[in-house]
C-alpha cells in the first residue's frame, strides 16, 4: 500500500467501489499519512460540491406525458423479425458462425451495392451534372438476401445488401438539393441537422412546397430551436397564407415552449382582421398559466384595432 | 432458478411474452425501468423535450429489437446500454453542433436558463444560499463540459445515479476496470476545472 495507489483509488473508496480489504487498508494508510489524509479530505469536499448541483426531477406530468407518447408510438411500431434483426446487430450472425463449424469452415460472400430508400434513389437518378457526388466511405451491411450452401456442406454463399453513404453538393436553388433538405428537415433524428436544413430552407419560403415543409417543422418538430427557426422563416407569410396563420395560431395555443409561443404572438401581431386570432388572444389573456404570455396577449389585444 | 432474483424471473416471463408481440407485457417491462431512464436522460440533456426524445427512442428501439435479446445479461443492463448510447450520441452532437437550448422568457421578456430556476426547497435554504448554489451549479455545468462524452456518462451514472461501476461498464459495453479508469480521469478533470474557476 503506497501513496500512489491510495491517490488512484480514493475516488473508488468514496464511491464504495473498493473491496472490503482494500477499503480497510486505505483507511489505515490515510490514518498514518498526512498527504493522503489531506487528499481524502479534498476529494470528499469535491464530492460534496458536485452534489450541490441542481438536479432536475422527473415530474409526474413529464412521466405521464412520456408514457402516453410511447404508448401511441408503440401502436404503429413493428418488431424486427428474422433476417431484419441483423440490421440492428449485423455481427450477430458472425457470433453464431463461431459456434457453427460448417459456416465457420469456409465462407464465400458475394455482395452488391444498394440504395437507402425509394425516394432517395429516385432523386439520385435525376441528379443533374452540376451536382457533385462524392463517395468516400465504405459500404456497410444493411441486410442478408440469401444464403446458399454449396455441395459438400462446407462452403456457403451469402448475398447481402449494403448501404453506401454519399455526399452531394449543389446550389440551394436546385430542386434536388431542396428535396434533400426537406427530407432532412422532416425525418433526420439529429436535431442539429434538422436545424441546419430549416435554416437553409428559410431562404426559399416563397416556394409552396418549402413553406409546407416549414409548417410541418413548426407543428411537429420535437426540438423547440427548430420550431423557432421555422417560425422565423414563416413570419413573412402569416398575413397572406392562411395555412401559415393557422399553424402559428396552433403554436401559440399548444406549443409547450414559452419561447415559441412568444414568437407566435409577435408573428400574429401583424394580423389585424382575424377574429380567430383575437379570440385566442382573449382566452390567453384571461387564463394562460404563463404570466408573460398573459401580459403579451393583453398588450397585443390593446394595440390591435377592431375587426374590419 | 437458483441465484436469480424474483424480479429477474418476472422480467424473463415478460420479455418472452413481449418477444411474441405482447405489447402489454412490454409496457409492463417499461414501467419497471422508465423512471430511472427518464431521470438519467433529463440530467444528461437538461431539457424535458430532449429527455422525452431519448426516452421514446430508447423504448421504441427496445420494442423493435426485443427479439434480439438473448438473456445473456439482465434486461436492466440491456435497456441501460440502449439509453447510454443514445445519451452519448446526444452529448457528441452537442459537442459538434452548438444546438440552441430551449428558451424560456421571464415577465420582462428576458431569456433565462431553466436549470437556474431549480430552486432549493430544502429546510435551511435561504436566498443567499440559493444564489450561491446556482452559481456553483453554473460552475459545475461548465466543468462537466470539459469531460469527453464517455467520461461525462460514467461520472453522471456513478455520482448522480448511484450505479455500480460494473453496471456502468456493461452499459457502455466495456469492462468494469475501464469504467474505473474513466471515473478516475473524470474526477481529476472536474477537480482541476473547478479549481481553475475559483
Amino acid at each position: 500500500m503506497n501513496c500512489d495507489w491510495v491517490r488512484e483509488n480514493i475516488a473508488l473508496y468514496l464511491y464504495n467501489e473498493l473491496a472490503d480489504d482494500a477499503r480497510h487498508e486505505l483507511e489505515q494508510h490515510a490514518a498514518r499519512c498526512g498527504h493522503c489524509a489531506a487528499e481524502l479530505a479534498e476529494m470528499r469536499r469535491f464530492q460534496e460540491q458536485m452534489s450541490l448541483r441542481p438536479m432536475l426531477e422527473v415530474t409526474p406530468n413529464l412521466l405521464a406525458a412520456s408514457r402516453m407518447q410511447l404508448q401511441e408510438a408503440l401502436e404503429s411500431t413493428e418488431q424486427v423479425r428474422g433476417w431484419q434483426s441483423l440490421f440492428f446487430d449485423p455481427w450477430a450472425w458472425l457470433r453464431q458462425a463461431r459456434f457453427s463449424p460448417a459456416l465457420a469452415a469456409v465462407i464465400f460472400i458475394a455482395g452488391f451495392g444498394g440504395g437507402i430508400g425509394a425516394t432517395y434513389r429516385a432523386m439520385m437518378n435525376h441528379i443533374p451534372s452540376n451536382i457533385v457526388q462524392e463517395q468516400h466511405q465504405e459500404a456497410s451491411i444493411s441486410g442478408i438476401r440469401n444464403i446458399i450452401t454449396k455441395p459438400g456442406g462446407k462452403e456457403v454463399q451469402i448475398e447481402l445488401e449494403k448501404t453506401l453513404p454519399e455526399q452531394v453538393q449543389g446550389s440551394i436553388d436546385d430542386p434536388n438539393i431542396q428535396n434533400l433538405l426537406m427530407l432532412a428537415a422532416r425525418s433526420n433524428i439529429n436535431s442539429g441537422v434538422r436545424m441546419d436544413s430549416v435554416d437553409l430552407l428559410k431562404q426559399k419560403p416563397d416556394d409552396g412546397r418549402i413553406r409546407e415543409s416549414l409548417i410541418f417543422s413548426l407543428r411537429y418538430d420535437s426540438n423547440p430551436g427548430v420550431r423557432l427557426k421555422a417560425l422565423e422563416a414563416l413570419n413573412g407569410y402569416v398575413k397572406q397564407d392562411i395555412r401559415v396563420r393557422n399553424a402559428v395560431l396552433e403554436a401559440l395555443l399548444n406549443d409547450n415552449n414559452p419561447g415559441v409561443r412568444t414568437g407566435a404572438i409577435k408573428a400574429l401581431e401583424q394580423v389585424r382582421a382575424d377574429s380567430s386570432v383575437r379570440q385566442a388572444l382573449q382566452e390567453l389573456a384571461k387564463e394562460d398559466p404563463n404570466e408573460f404570455i398573459r401580459t403579451e396577449s393583453k398588450r397585443v389585444l390593446a394595440s390591435c384595432p377592431e375587426i374590419d | 432458478m437458483i441465484g436469480q432474483s424474483p424480479s429477474r424471473i418476472n422480467d424473463a416471463e415478460l420479455i418472452r411474452a413481449a418477444q411474441k408481440g405482447d405489447r402489454a407485457a412490454f409496457e409492463q417491462l417499461v414501467r419497471q425501468y422508465d423512471q430511472a431512464v427518464l431521470r438519467l436522460a433529463l440530467q444528461l440533456t437538461g431539457t424535458e423535450q430532449d429527455a422525452r426524445d431519448i426516452y421514446q427512442d430508447a423504448f421504441l428501439k427496445a420494442y423493435r429489437n426485443i427479439g434480439n435479446f438473448r438473456f445473456e445479461c439482465s434486461f436492466y443492463t440491456w435497456i441501460y446500454r440502449i439509453v447510454t448510447n443514445l445519451c452519448l450520441d446526444h452529448l457528441r452532437r452537442k459537442q459538434v453542433r452548438k444546438e440552441d437550448a430551449p428558451v424560456a422568457f421571464d415577465e420582462h421578456g428576458q431569456e433565462y436558463s431553466i436549470i437556474d430556476q431549480v430552486s432549493d426547497n430544502r429546510p435551511g435554504a435561504s436566498p443567499e444560499r440559493d444564489l450561491m448554489r446556482r452559481e456553483l451549479g453554473a460552475r459545475i455545468a461548465k466543468a462537466l463540459t470539459k469531460l469527453t462524452p464517455r467520461e461525462r456518462m460514467v461520472f453522471e451514472m456513478k455520482h448522480y445515479q448511484g450505479l455500480k461501476l460494473r453496471t456502468i461498464g456493461e452499459a457502455l459495453n466495456t469492462t468494469e476496470e475501464t469504467a474505473k479508469n474513466t471515473l478516475f480521469r473524470a474526477t481529476q478533470k472536474l477537480r482541476a476545472a473547478l479549481a481553475d474557476m475559483r
